[in-house]
């Protein structure tokens, strides 16, 4: 069966795009475009890891980690998030780190290719 | 000659003559011991006896006395008066008469004359006495002239006042109409002088801020605790200083008037320019954040159609392809160097200080370099230190962005063929890495502006059309926050050398 990922970013095209090229690569994808309906989603889909926003409407990235950590079920501990941001200012990589994320990954500065590479590198293919 | 058995009548005689000898001897020495010059003139104006002190005066010998004319010793009108005055009236007393000596000096004099008449009533001539005044006219001249000069100075002390109330009048007009605030302590550091702005600025008047010290105002009232903190109890000289009072941002200089005199303070209020440069810096970082979203996207377009995930593409949309993707690329470096700007105006660009190699960090920008000196045929070479450099703690990341920019610049600007160098070197407090090229270099008047934001060379400006102008600038402050200094040598068309130190703490 294959590996469940979910998409928690306000950018439609930046989601779709991902979307694809995970798709390609053999994962299964579900995405969200805030921070509540991506709750919602990571407790029906129960995804084997989360590509998550920072900036977004409702609540946003660090709400959300903050969120799932209060539910041993949803913890960052069992399931990896991966945090893909737009801004890359070490007070945020430094809080998403310490809130439990695995990664950070600057939009600008990567390829969807190389997105995926974290991917496969936190939970195979 | 002697009269043998004189008669009484030749007796007499002879005891009168011996009298009239004896008083003409009297009246003689007299005359010669009076130290007033006197003189007996003939009613026709003849002098007809003088004294020594006549002589003295005169100049004249009494030769050239007796005998002549008073004209001699008085102008011709004034002895033709005296002697008509004197007949008239049997004596003047105190008339004012110049007297010429025989060296055709004048010497001032009051004379006096007398009538003088034989036993027979018979005006025989008068007596002409004179008085010296000449001390007493320069006297009176000097006293004079000490008048004159002690009312022009009196006028002068006037006009000068007139001048020094027109002065502080100008003065203290400008001072009250400054848009700046002013405060003058005193020699003692007591507040002498505030004006209306400064009153208005710190929040407080003049009754109440009068002879105080800045120590004093300070544990009165909290809003000047910034401003004793800037610029001490004694208050030393400061230039730019940026406080904080409530809602107001300030720029304090102070200057000591001239030694132990007191010193100035100018207060100037800088909270719009500062609202403005926050503003700036706001909508540039806000701009440039929202700009890399859908600068993302076009990037992972791109590169999902450069890598086939949509179906193969022809070499020529390709190509097409990855020159569009290459401007992208372009503009995300642009707007991630006006966010580091924007980030190091707002004091938000942090700095992680851990532990590390420069030369680790060197070789790691050299071989990132590696593949653009290759393609621009540019030799790279790297001098290995002669002495091996020591940890120092440091922003590595932002160090590594400093080199390579220094490195890529150094490539950038080089004619093909040539040669960037980069050496490190360690000194006793600080380690130093340089990057020489041979490429276009520099001119003199525009070194000086090289780290500053969007400078470009104009030279530079011809050959090369991208390059944000961004990268000294942003090198500069990361430089400096560690402590550092970064700095050009240059010579226009024969190359540059970039170098920047960074000091060492134990």
């Amino acid at each position: 069966m294959s590996k469940k990922i979910l998409i928690i970013e306000d950018d439609k095209i930046l989601s779709e795009l991902l979307a694809r090229k995970l798709k390609d690569a053999g994962f299964e994808v579900a995405v969200a475009f805030d921070g509540v309906e991506g709750l919602d989603s990571l407790r029906t889909n129960k995804p084997d890891l989360i590509l998550l926003d920072i900036m977004m409407p409702q609540k946003n990235g660090m709400e959300v980690m903050e969120e799932m950590n209060k539910d041993p079920e949803t913890s960052l501990a069992k399931i990896p998030v991966v945090i893909i941001s737009n801004s890359g200012q070490p007070v945020e990589i430094e809080k998403v780190l310490e809130l439990g994320a695995k990664d950070y990954l600057i939009k600008a500065e990567f390829n969807p290719q190389e997105v995926i590479e974290k991917v496969i590198k936190q939970i195979g293919n | 000659m002697e009269i043998k058995n004189p008669t009484p009548e030749q007796n007499k005689i002879a005891v009168l003559l011996e009298d009239l000898t004896a008083l003409e001897s009297y009246a003689r020495d007299l005359l010669s011991f009076l130290p007033l010059p006197v003189c007996l003139v003939s009613t026709i104006g003849i002098v007809l006896e003088t004294n020594p002190a006549l002589e003295k005066i005169s100049g004249y010998k009494t030769e050239e006395i007796i005998g002549n004319p008073l004209e001699k010793l008085i102008n011709k009108i004034e002895t033709k008066r005296l002697i008509k005055e004197t007949l008239e009236k049997g004596s003047l007393s105190s008339q004012e008469i110049i007297l010429l000596t025989k060296d055709k000096a004048k010497v001032y004099t009051s004379v006096s004359t007398l009538l003088r008449k034989n036993e027979q009533g018979e005006i025989i001539g008068f007596f002409v006495g004179l008085f010296e005044l000449t001390a007493i006219k320069e006297n009176e001249e000097e006293l004079r002239k000490s008048q004159s000069a002690l009312l022009n100075m009196l006028e002068d002390v006037e006009e000068e006042k007139r001048k020094a109330e027109e002065e502080k009048n100008r003065t203290s007009a400008v001072i009250t109409h400054l848009t700046d605030g002013l405060l003058v302590f005193d020699s003692q550091n007591n507040l002498s002088l505030i004006n209306p702005p400064a009153e208005k600025l710190l929040r407080i008047t003049n009754d109440e801020a009068y002879n105080k010290s800045l120590d004093e105002l300070a544990s009165l009232l909290d809003h000047f605790k910034p401003l004793l903190k800037v610029l001490g109890k004694e208050i030393k000289e400061v230039s730019r200083q940026e406080i904080v009072i409530e809602d107001l941002t300030l720029e304090i200089s102070s200057a000591l008037i001239s030694a132990h005199s007191g010193s100035l303070i100018i207060v100037h209020d800088i909270t719009r320019e500062k609202a403005i440069e926050r503003m700036k810096t706001e909508f540039v970082s806000i701009a440039a954040h929202q700009l890399r979203t859908p600068l993302s996207a076009i990037k992972w377009a791109l590169s999902l159609l450069l890598e086939g995930d949509v179906g193969e593409l022809s070499a020529e949309q390709k190509s097409f392809i990855s020159k569009s993707y290459e401007s992208n690329e372009r503009m995300i470096i642009l707007i991630n160097d006006l966010l580091d700007v924007a980030r190091i105006e707002e004091g938000r660009y942090v700095y992680k200080l851990v532990p590390a190699k420069l030369e680790n960090l060197a070789q790691a920008a050299l071989s990132a370099c590696k593949e653009i000196a290759a393609k621009r045929n540019i030799k790279l070479e790297y001098l290995k230190p002669t002495q091996a450099l020591p940890e120092i703690m440091i922003d590595a990341e932002k160090i590594a962005i400093t080199i390579q920019n220094l490195i890529e610049n150094a490539i950038k600007y080089t004619p093909p063929n040539g040669q960037v160098t980069v050496s490190l070197k360690y000194d006793i407090d600080k380690v130093e890495l340089s990057v020489k090229d041979t490429g276009v270099g520099v001119s003199p008047e525009q070194q000086n502006r090289l780290f500053t934001k969007f400078f470009r060379a104009s030279n530079v400006m011809r050959m090369e059309t991208d390059g944000t102008g961004l990268g000294l600038f942003i090198a500069k402050n990361i430089i400096e926050a560690h402590g550092g200094k970064i700095w050009c040598q240059s010579k226009e068309n024969e190359g540059s050398t970039f170098s920047f130190s960074l000091p060492i703490n134990h």
